[in-house]
């Protein structure tokens, strides 16, 4: 079928070519010229005031957000099996707010909550001091990544740990606790390992709340360091220091994830979930009462109280100043509705609608290519440059493309797209694995040529999976701090960005107005899209049982 | 008492009065406003298997999961060896349950070897881990498995996975054993298999069932007694051969086997393929004929309606003959007092 094959080579060609440009060069240009720049002065920079407390950090901060992430995420998804816990579905929406809610922003609605002159100190009378410190931002991490956990645990608990598993165990004499400890656990190994590891690698990348948070406090961490080498001007040696974490960072991902992705390999492919919900066994009363109170203190201590702080603080006319009617003031609103946001609000709204229309034709490309033997290298590597730390990435972009795109929408664009791809190769890989093998074969059969045949029966089929992947890379682009923040120019600030600065600037009440501003703009289309996509969510619809 | 391999004595006599092990009295439950079980009752005599007989949808893994305990009942109870293990308040927990279940799609553990899946429920009961997994041993061996006892499920056919289940039931030892479609998932030659290792487990242990199918013919040639489950209700209770040649209504007659209807004057006759022979003093016009190896069937065309014969033969008649055939029984239904043609 020569027709056929001319398809695959010109969908190859273009898969690799853009891996080439979005990827491959920036980390070959990055390797080359930290080995001919920093060859020399590599003692120096290693010796340099806060590059080894930078460093240590960042695994301090990584090692405690796992150990901390991890057991909630397991906890949460094993407590909302039960199908007849009061407000389940809400809970299982509540749970991933941070997601919808940019880092930075997490961050610092925290700091409005819980530090000096919070709002739990103006309520309570008491703060936690050592926010701005190691712990805090482990904390804040922490529960930024809950969501990550919770639905990776949530998908092995549907393909791998599945009812019946545990039925069985029921019908053999467990109770509950056994079979949690002997069945379920064990069942649900391969996925807290991917969960642990994906938390560590992305907590070591994180860039915007040990910046927001920990900064101002003096607590560095590898990403911090690499922007205030940046940032703070042209200093040839901050320069190579840079350099040198961003290749540290990478290689320390990479030293984590290939053992993982060689032992799980595709272990953990999101497959279609084969337990109907439910079969999930329900809990005792008292069981319901404990739990549905741990999940309410848990969402009013991690996202509740944080979000009302910074709601609060957008309005109140300075900082100290008790949040009363007679206080509130739109001021702040007001001082930040400027020009310059709004430009940089279009900027980024702009670059997210275009990087996520072209990650979805990317993501769908490579997804397609999925089952040729160089369509598998190809999975690796995007998957690969989901964990890649976006300051790494960024340095190497700059390096490699600086001298044409240095201050311009497009190289944070560029950005975007290789940092993102794997956001839309996933789901459209496992979309394309869910269609029935037969259907492109079955139109072909029936006289539709292959253009045909995509359109009117593949396109449509995978439609749910084109809007969830294109709302997910939206969404994720208009958060996006860390790549934009090393990227920007004057002229070409992302919103994001000019929140980051104001934050830098200390002006509290205009960071938190516009932090609002981020969320609302970020959350209501996200909300919207949730509502658009859950019909066709499989894991959320009602069944059903079979008699 | 399922591990000896000498019969207990107990065998069950299916002509006297079993005493009631399991009983399901009035119970209804269902999902959200979808009612699937309508006020059910149904007894499992000690010693017996109750075939639970009925087409998809008709509440029969419902009845079984509520039994086991997987479900919370909305009205009625449930009581084994007469006491209450399950109402509407209060429901005793699956593991408490003198009870073994095996899963139509075996439930397997993917992390266990066959040897410690069996061993899992006497560990459960105390026994200590080397001697559990020696008994783990005996009855893979019972079963023929024993080759078998170092692999994981993913290293063993759907046929081997399903005896490792049967396996792990047995090892339970209890009272009653609940098969939700066992051999749903299992071809031709495995399902017989499987059928063959139940039937030879039973003649030594004489141990109490509820057997869900929607196959007819094993339903029928398992069990002492065939319950047929429409709509979430028991409809008729009997032997096999009573659901086979006297089943209450049209449709019990179209669950329970082959069956042609043919108008007679005041009712439906039911007529089995093999209540009918060929030769004698009524016609009819071949339509089909289908050589099933060991058999033939017919479609006859006769005055009555269409007619399915069924010969210890070869096929002897072709398409568009016209040949001669008469009753030598049959059944009206629903049934009257009408004589039945």
């Amino acid at each position: 079928m020569r027709s056929g094959r001319a398809w695959v080579g010109a969908a190859f060609g273009l898969a690799l070519a853009s891996a080439a440009v979005l990827v491959l060069i920036p980390l070959a240009v990055l390797i080359r010229t930290s080995w001919v720049e920093g060859r020399g002065h590599l003692a120096d920079v290693v010796s340099s005031p806060g590059f080894g407390s930078a460093v240590v950090h960042s695994f301090e901060l990584s090692t405690a957000a796992t150990l901390l992430a991890v057991p909630v995420g397991v906890a949460i998804a094993l407590a909302l099996r039960d199908p007849g816990l009061p407000g389940r579905a809400f809970w299982r929406v509540a749970v991933l707010l941070p997601v919808l809610v940019p880092d930075f922003v997490l961050g610092y609605s925290w700091l409005m909550a819980y530090a000096r002159a919070g709002l739990t100190s103006e309520l309570f009378g008491f703060a936690w001091l050592q926010i701005q410190g190691p712990v805090g931002v482990s904390v804040i991490v922490a529960a930024n990544a809950v969501p990550l956990v919770y639905l990776i645990i949530t998908v092995g608990l549907a393909t791998r740990a599945e009812p019946t598993t545990e039925r069985a165990a029921r019908t053999s004499g467990a109770g509950p606790a056994t079979v949690l400890w002997t069945i379920t656990l064990p069942l649900l190994a391969p996925a807290i390992a991917t969960a642990a590891v994906l938390v560590f690698v992305l907590s070591m990348g994180t860039f915007a709340i040990p910046q927001v948070v920990g900064a101002p406090a003096g607590f560095a961490t590898i990403t911090t360091h690499i922007y205030a080498d940046l940032a703070l001007g042209s200093n040839p040696q901050g320069f190579v220091e840079a350099i040198t974490l961003a290749l540290l960072l990478i290689v320390i991902t990479l030293i984590v994830v290939a053992p993982t992705e060689k032992v799980l390999g595709g272990r953990l492919r999101i497959g279609r979930a084969a337990a109907r919900d439910t079969d999930w066994p329900t809990s005792g009363r008292i069981t319901r009462v404990i739990v549905t109170t741990a999940l309410g203190l848990y969402l009013m201590i991690t996202s509740g109280l944080p979000l009302l702080a910074l709601l609060s603080a957008s309005i109140t006319r300075a900082i100290g100043v008790p949040s009363t009617p007679d206080n509130w003031t739109t001021d702040n609103f007001l001082t930040v509705l400027t020009p310059r946001t709004g430009y940089a609000l279009g900027r980024s709204l702009l670059l997210a609608l275009a990087a996520a229309s072209i990650l979805i034709v990317l993501g769908s490309l490579a997804a397609a290519l999925g089952r040729t033997p160089g369509g598998r290298s190809l999975s690796v590597l995007i998957t690969l440059t989901l964990v890649l730390p976006g300051s790494t990435l960024a340095i190497g972009l700059l390096i490699g493309y600086g001298r044409w795109l240095a201050d311009t929408v497009v190289i944070i664009l560029i950005a975007y797209l290789a940092k993102l791809w794997a956001l839309a190769h996933r789901p459209m890989s496992a979309a394309v694995d869910r269609l029935p093998p037969a259907s492109l074969h079955a139109a072909r059969v029936s006289g539709a040529g292959m253009p045909t045949a995509l359109a009117t029966v593949v396109v449509p089929l995978l439609r749910p999976a084109l809007i969830a992947a294109w709302g997910l890379c939206f969404l994720t682009a208009l958060h996006e701090v860390t790549m934009s923040s090393l990227l920007y120019g004057p002229g070409s600030e992302t919103l994001a960005v000019v929140v980051l600065n104001s934050a830098d600037l200390g002006n509290v009440g205009a960071t938190a107005a516009l932090s609002v501003l981020v969320t609302a703009i970020v959350v209501l289309p996200g909300a919207a899209l949730w509502v658009l996509t859950r019909p066709h969510a499989p894991r959320l619809s009602t069944h059903r049982p079979r008699a | 008492m399922l591990l000896d391999s000498a019969p207990t004595g107990r065998e069950p006599d299916r002509h006297s009065r079993v005493s009631t092990l399991l009983e399901l009295r009035d119970l209804s439950l269902g999902y959200g406003s979808t009612q699937v079980l309508n006020s059910l009752n149904l007894t499992v005599g000690d010693g017996e298997i109750v075939a639970l007989l009925g087409p998809s949808g008709s509440g029969k893994s419902t009845l079984l999961n509520a039994v086991a305990g997987f479900l919370p009942i909305h009205s009625g109870e449930i009581l084994l060896a007469g006491r209450n293990i399950a109402t509407p308040r209060k429901a005793e927990p699956p593991e408490r349950r003198d009870i073994a279940f095996v899963f139509q799609d075996y439930g397997l553990w993917p992390h266990l070897t066959a040897l410690d899946t069996v061993a899992y429920p006497l560990r459960r009961r105390g026994v200590r881990r080397g001697r559990a997994r020696d008994q783990a041993r005996d009855i893979l061996d019972r079963l023929g498995i024993g080759a078998l006892a170092d692999r994981k499920p993913a290293q063993l056919s759907g046929g081997e996975q399903q005896r490792v289940g049967l396996a792990r039931a047995m090892a339970r030892e209890a009272a009653v054993y609940l098969f939700d479609e066992p051999t749903a998932h299992l071809d031709a030659p495995l399902r017989d298999l499987f059928l063959a290792e139940l039937a030879a487990r039973r003649r030594e242990s004489g141990a109490a069932a509820i057997y869900a199918t929607h196959d007819a013919a094993e339903a029928l040639g398992l069990a002492d007694r065939v319950a047929l489950l429409i709509g979430g209700r028991v409809i008729q209770n009997g032997s096999p051969q009573q659901l086979y040649s006297e089943p209450v209504s049209v449709e019990a007659a179209r669950l329970t086997g082959p069956a042609s209807l043919l108008n007679g004057t005041q009712s439906r006759i039911l007529v089995r393929p093999d209540w009918v022979r060929l030769g004698g003093d009524r016609t009819g016009v071949v339509v089909d004929v289908w050589f099933r190896g060991s058999y033939t069937d017919y479609v006859l065309r006769t005055s009555e309606g269409e007619l399915l014969v069924r010969t210890a033969a070869p096929p002897a008649h072709e398409r568009g003959e016209q040949v001669r055939w008469s009753l030598d029984r049959c059944w009206p239904l629903p049934n009257t007092e009408a004589a039945c043609d």
